[in-house]
């Protein structure tokens, strides 16, 4: 089996040798299962293992990232190799300062899982099995169409011709489930998911439950009229909004390329001071969470919102040094690319309303349980554009029908600062998001 | 152990040894080039590589799948051991699966081109980019550009125990540009690309400072523009749009897995009208300007599929699983992203056959609508169980007394695709089907290359949310 330090020490000392001022080796190695199963039954297994390694390296100013599947430890030489002739032939960028001078790791619990690093298919189908059985235990009219898990272990390590390599072990847990229902000709279908290194805190009936009622209540749904109205997005939908809009808007490249509306907003009130917005890459069992980021410096929390005033960007070292700053240890990579800064895990504080009472004090408004398209939403302008698939209409505190096929849409900013009446005390965890429900009012919504 | 059909027959024979009733073995060496200049400067010259071997076994009627990317002796045998392990771990609580036995192919299939663009010196490359951004810097209005070369090498090799034993290599290059432009305090974006499948005297022959300078006036133009009012409209819809929106809104639920698993609009429907008459909506691996596929990762031959003909729904999307279970042709639509993937059904080139009409007939006779444009669409997402859609679309036009008038921006579309469909009111002569190298149609994690497009096409009702 590859030894992913290895891998790294040989890959900076290859590239060190060919005339790079600077190298950084990532190594990943990466072990999965996946069971999959649909209306008709567990039917699929599938799983492997491989290794990537992405090498970046910096001849004076000149750059070159380069990397993927390794089918054995000599690719790493080949890709050092062909880094650094392809830095040397490249423009200077007249930004870059140097790689990461610290590298370190934050204290982290609950990352690994001893039942998901096994592997081992037996519990797992059992999983996929009893997902697929319980909508129609809970409703004749419901079945689990499609169930999946996936369990991977990944073993990381990043190093530098500045630092010694730091290296980490995690698991990743994810389960995924949509279930339909069926009545007189009219069908709706649900999709619920989690996602969380451990399974400490997942509850399968839960997951398959949610999925049940929400696709059984809105299996009549229909178009409300175009207008102005109250939305209470429930806590997915809020996370997926914040994703879309907010996070990207506030990456440091976004921001020094001119591409977020946040520009020059530092210590400003840019939301409403009912939201403070937490970034924090060491949550226990939170998806996000890691003890160091993808070149290696150690994660942190930081307030980005506190009580709506924007505190921080989020920064990787290339950024951080632009700006003069500190990297806040948000560094990611797609591939063999470089860095740049997106978000760890992001916790909204909650509020103190009771999710009944919030419904409750709604005139005309619509409750929002699920969306499409709302990553489609522009995070250089700020506005938000989302198709709702699965919502209720209330009135006078009461739901009157089920509601899909209407877009709701306005500029996210006035949404969250004037338009934000009210944040749930009730907050979940959504991936690698922790929120609350939000009530927004003068939410425009075109429909029939 | 390099990519060859030789070692593709080794490892089946090796499958076949260790209790595999049928194995499909695939192979694959992919190289991605990609050149970014951000604003001016150089932000990515960034070559991925992706290698690795796949085999799927079926064992007394239960599917393992299994990968690696390391390609020892040691390690692939490790990979045909663990296949037919979670074949076996599914007998005591799976389900058995029935295949249709369809002839593997026998096929070579390689694009033709003169350079290719992995070899051309990377300073020339880097200088093109580099050029183009500062075109797209240099219109009035523009506060920041992103300019990127995408270069792609993708060879691969399906070997199985039905006979396939076919190789591909696909060459494909292009050039997108992102302009964002600033108007008071708004800031818009346009952004888009061109493809071609060929070598690098592709990128050679082609006029690029027009191609990113109009991006860049657009994007100056649109945040100028208003947001057009809120509602349902009848719209025009161009060829790119329909493309896209064909694709997600109708595409995936024409793939035969979500019909299976009764999770598509279309389960149960063939022989059924679910569009108007107008509407004849093929996916064919090797259409003409799309992204070549000659065949799937199953290793079955993938040819021209009529899914739609005159508005009723003659066939689904399918690997060999889902023909056996829904009772239609194989088509050869299963795909996986690379090795470290199953193979699932995806589309190909999916689009609508062009009608008998002018462009210009489309804009006759709509008082008041909207002209929907796909360029710089963000795409767009569909629930296809029911077949709610919506997508994000570019800088568009409203239409007043016949024609296009003044441009909008923040344009999002909704509805319900079958609605859409039938709402079709006629279809222009002027089929465009394009692919990208720079991105691709995601489902299950999984990215893949795929051609889209159609001709202009008239409906007489669509949701509009202005943004």
């Amino acid at each position: 089996m590859v030894d992913v330090l290895t891998l790294v020490e040989r890959g900076v000392r290859r590239a060190e040798a060919l005339g790079a001022t600077e190298a950084e080796v990532y190594a990943v190695r990466e072990g999965s299962l996946t069971v999959m199963g649909s209306v008709r039954g567990v039917e699929g297994a599938e799983g492997g293992e491989s290794v990537s390694v992405y090498i970046r390296v910096a001849v004076g100013k000149r750059l070159s990232v380069q990397g993927g599947l390794v089918s054995g430890v000599g690719d790493v030489d080949t890709i050092a190799e062909s880094a650094v002739k392809i830095a040397r032939a490249s423009p200077e960028d007249p930004n870059w300062a140097s790689l990461p001078k610290r590298l370190g790791s934050t204290p982290t619990f609950d990352l690994v899982d001893s039942a998901v690093k096994s592997l081992e298919p037996e519990r797992f189908v059992e999983l996929v099995k009893r997902s697929l059985e319980i909508p129609k235990e809970l409703d004749k009219r419901a079945f689990a169409s499609e169930a999946s898990v996936r369990a991977s272990v990944v073993v990381k390590a990043i190093g530098n011709s500045h630092q010694p390599p730091v290296s980490c072990e995690q698991t990743v847990f994810d389960f995924g489930v949509e279930v339909k229902a069926v009545e007189d000709g009219f069908e709706s279908g649900f999709y619920s998911y989690y996602v969380a290194p451990t399974l400490r805190e997942f509850r399968l009936e839960k997951e398959v439950e949610y999925a049940t009622r929400v696709a059984v209540e809105t299996l009549r749904a229909k178009r409300v009229g175009t207008g102005v109205y109250q939305v209470l997005l429930m806590p997915r939908v809020f996370s997926s909004v914040l994703g879309a809009l907010l996070v990207p808007a506030v990456r440091a490249d976004m921001v020094q390329k001119k591409r977020s509306p946040l520009v020059g907003r530092l210590y400003s009130q840019v939301l409403s001071e009912q939201l403070t917005i937490v970034d924090d890459g060491a949550v226990p069992n939170m998806p996000g969470s890691t003890p160091f980021d993808d070149e290696g410096v150690a994660t942190k929390r930081k307030v980005v919102f506190d009580r709506g005033v924007l505190r921080t960007y989020l920064y990787d070292t290339y950024t951080a040094n632009i700006d003069n700053r500190e990297s806040t240890g948000n560094a990611k990579r797609m591939g063999a690319s470089n860095t740049y800064p997106d978000a760890t895990n992001i916790l909204v504080l909650p509020g103190t309303s009771s999710l009944d009472s919030l419904v409750r004090d709604m005139n005309r408004g619509i409750v929002v349980h699920g969306t499409i398209g709302e990553w489609l939403s522009n995070p250089v302008s700020g506005y938000l554009n989302a198709t709702v698939t699965h919502g209720f209409l209330v009135e006078g505190g009461e739901v009157k029908q089920a509601v899909k096929g209407v877009v709701i849409a306005g500029d996210a900013y006035k949404l969250l600062k004037e338009g934000l009446a009210a944040l749930s005390k009730e907050a979940e965890a959504i991936v690698n998001y922790i929120v609350p429900a939000v009530l927004l009012s003068g939410v425009s919504v075109a429909g029939e | 152990m390099s990519l060859s059909l030789d070692l593709g027959k080794e490892v089946l024979g090796r499958a076949l040894d260790r209790g595999a009733d049928e194995a499909v073995v695939r192979l694959q060496e992919r190289v991605y080039e990609l050149i970014v200049f951000d604003s001016g400067v150089l932000r990515s010259y960034s070559v991925l590589r992706v290698v690795g071997l796949g085999v799927e076994v079926l064992v007394s009627g239960f599917v393992g799948y299994a990968y690696t990317s390391t390609l020892s002796r040691e390690s692939i045998g490790q990979a045909i051991d663990k296949a037919v392990k979670l074949a076996k771990a599914l007998s005591a609580r799976g389900r058995e699966v029935g295949l249709a036995r369809v002839e593997g192919v026998k096929a070579l299939y390689r694009t033709r081109y003169a350079q290719n663009p992995l070899e051309v010196d990377p300073s020339e490359k880097a200088s093109l980019v580099r050029d183009l951004n500062t075109v797209a810097m240099g219109v009035g209005g523009i506060v920041s550009a992103v300019t990127r070369l995408g270069c792609e090498v993708d060879k691969r090799v399906v070997v199985s125990s039905l006979g396939a034993e076919a190789f591909s290599e696909v060459v494909a290059v292009g050039i997108s540009n992102l302009s964002v432009a600033r108007f008071g305090e708004v800031m818009e974006r346009v952004s888009d690309q061109k493809t071609f499948i060929g070598g690098y005297e592709s990128i050679k022959s082609f006029d690029w400072s027009s191609f990113v300078e109009d991006i860049s006036k657009l994007a100056v133009k649109a945040s100028q523009a208003k947001t057009p009012p809120p509602g349902a409209y009848r719209a025009v819809i161009d060829n790119e749009l329909i493309g896209l929106l064909l694709h997600e809104a109708f595409g995936h639920a024409t793939e035969g897995d979500l019909v299976m698993y009764r999770a598509s609009v279309l389960c149960g429907r063939l022989g059924e009208r679910v569009a108007g008459d107008l509407v004849t909506i093929v996916d064919d691996g090797l259409a003409k300007g799309g992204y070549p596929v000659a065949f799937d990762d199953e290793g079955v031959a993938k040819r021209r599929t009529v899914v739609v003909e005159s508005g009723v729904l003659k066939s689904y999307l399918t690997n060999r699983r889902a023909s056996h279970e829904l009772g239609v042709e194989a088509s050869g639509n299963a795909r996986a992203q690379d090795t470290t993937f199953k193979p699932i059904v995806r589309q190909t080139n999916f689009f609508m056959l062009p009608g008998d009409a002018r462009v210009e007939e489309l804009f006759e006779g709509v008082s008041e609508g909207i002209y929907l444009r796909g360029r710089s669409a963000m795409g767009g997402q569909v629930d296809p169980a029911v077949g709610t859609f919506t997508f994000s679309i570019g800088p568009s036009y409203m239409v007043r007394g016949g024609e296009p008038a003044e441009l909008v921006r923040g344009v999002a579309v909704s509805g319900n695709i079958l609605e859409t469909l039938m709402n079709v009111e006629l279809v222009a002569k002027d089929l465009l089907v394009i692919p990208s190298v720079f991105g691709g149609c995601g489902k299950d994690g999984q990215v893949v290359r795929v051609g889209f497009g159609g001709p202009h096409v008239r409906v007489s009702k669509i949701i509009v949310g202005g943004g």
